[in-house]
């Protein structure tokens, strides 16, 4: 149960309506919907951010799952482990950034930098880019950067806010067994 | 966009009416917007080019402020002042003798030139009250205009209604009449007419909850604030709100608002 009441679509305010018209828009939508103004902009920089850019899926998503582990919120983890699934990491390789599993030899040295980044942006944020100066340019650093420190801002936001997960989302990690 | 800024002075009120929007009663939360607020907003809208005000509630005169409230903001636009009427003692008139000559109009809530009709949907003895008070009011150099909610009003019912209020000192341009609007505890009570934003002409509402698109925005059912007329929580500076409200409106086709008349 979340800790404050999640708008619905009866009651979706004027500027975020159209999140509500395609369904449940999600925890997330039904949550920032309560500030109209701060859900207008976030959603697109949310969705941007996350969604397709110049670096690989399957290299943001061990970035945002791997965040959200060290971060500890369920939410993100529940979430985007389905996502991992469905970008293409095997069920080891989610296990191992879960950190349920060892790393299994298939990721990169990109991605085992990339989980390592995750990791100490919330650990010591100061030269944590040095990990990834091996393999990126200045531009996809900044990337990473914005894809970790959103992910990081999600994680309290959805663990602050106690939002539970999609009913599809449970379903495919029960039926995964987690 | 609509050019007059609305502000909820307030939500709590003396009165429980079958129909209030905003379930306002004596025990609710006043939930009232600072009076310093209301005046630094106003002069804001100033600049932003909105050509009036209006204030409601709740019973915006059960705050103590409200008459020197009002004659600030006649100072810089045109003031209508929503009331249900029954509050105007000597004292209170007294206070608003410095409104005389202002461009300032309180519109009071009359339902039924019957008081047994007007007094079920509103207070026992309000039908009293309020034609007593109105006439003082008018005799006080302050504009009066009466508002009439009404499910339905026949010719002859409206008739004697326009008969006793011209008695009263108002004239047929001073009052309104729109039906219940099925918010709040109309809704509850399965009352009026159901309304969208298309519905409503956007007129921009200050609550100490944010911004809403219409007065008919931010009622309250089941003690539960409606969001589905939220513009912004942001209320100041108004430039926030009052370009939110601009973007909702680009777009809409042209006479898409006022559909039923409710204004």
């Amino acid at each position: 149960m979340s800790a404050i009441e999640l708008i619905d679509a009866a009651q979706a305010p004027l500027l975020v309506r159209r999140h509500f018209e395609g369904g449940d828009p999600g925890a997330l939508v039904a949550a920032l919907a309560h500030v109209p103004e701060i859900c207008e902009v976030a959603l697109p920089l949310f969705g941007t951010v996350l969604g397709p850019t110049s670096l690989p899926v399957r290299l943001k998503e061990v970035v945002v799952l791997r965040t959200s582990v060290t971060g500890r919120c369920r939410f993100c983890v529940d979430s985007h482990t389905v996502v991992a699934w469905d970008s293409g990491l095997s069920g080891e390789e989610v296990a191992a950034l879960r950190g349920e599993a060892p790393w299994p030899p298939t990721f990169s040295t990109l991605e085992r930098d990339a989980a390592r980044f995750a990791d100490l942006m919330w650990e010591r944020p100061e030269g944590a880019v040095d990990v990834l100066r091996p393999h990126l340019e200045d531009h996809a650093i900044v990337e990473m950067v914005v894809l970790c420190s959103t992910t990081m801002l999600l994680n309290r936001l959805c663990t602050a806010l106690a939002l539970p997960v999609a009913p599809a989302v449970a379903a495919r990690l029960a039926a995964a067994g987690l | 966009m609509g050019g007059r800024l609305w502000f909820y002075s307030n939500y709590h009120c003396n009165l429980a009416c079958a129909y209030c929007l905003t379930e306002s009663s004596p025990r609710v939360a006043r939930r009232a917007l600072p009076a310093a607020d209301i005046i630094a907003l106003a002069t804001e809208a100033v600049d932003l080019g909105f050509t009036s005000f209006g204030i409601t509630g709740g019973e915006p005169f059960l705050l103590p402020d409200m008459p020197r409230t009002v004659a600030r903001l006649a100072g810089l636009r045109p003031v209508v002042v929503l009331s249900n009427g029954t509050l105007f003692t000597d004292r209170l008139l007294r206070r608003l003798a410095p409104l005389a000559g202002l461009p300032v109009a309180i519109q009071v809530s009359l339902d039924s030139a019957d008081a047994e009709v007007n007094d079920e949907l509103r207070a026992p003895q309000n039908h009293a009250r309020v034609t007593e008070a109105i006439p003082r009011l008018v005799d006080a150099g302050v504009r009066v205009r009466i508002a009439t909610t009404s499910e339905g009003l026949d010719a002859e019912a409206r008739e004697r209604l326009c008969a006793l209020h011209r008695s009263l000192g108002v004239s047929d341009d001073d009052h309104v009449v729109r039906p219940v609007v099925r918010r709040g505890r109309a809704a509850t009570g399965g009352l009026g007419v159901d309304v969208a934003a298309a519905d409503l002409p956007p007129e921009l509402t200050i609550t100490a909850d944010g911004a809403f698109w219409s007065p008919f925005g931010p009622t309250v059912r089941g003690q539960r604030l409606d969001t589905d007329l939220l513009v912004t929580r942001t209320t100041r500076p108004l430039s926030i709100p009052a370009a939110a409200i601009l973007r909702l409106v680009t777009g809409r086709p042209p006479g898409a608002d006022a559909g039923l008349n409710i204004r």
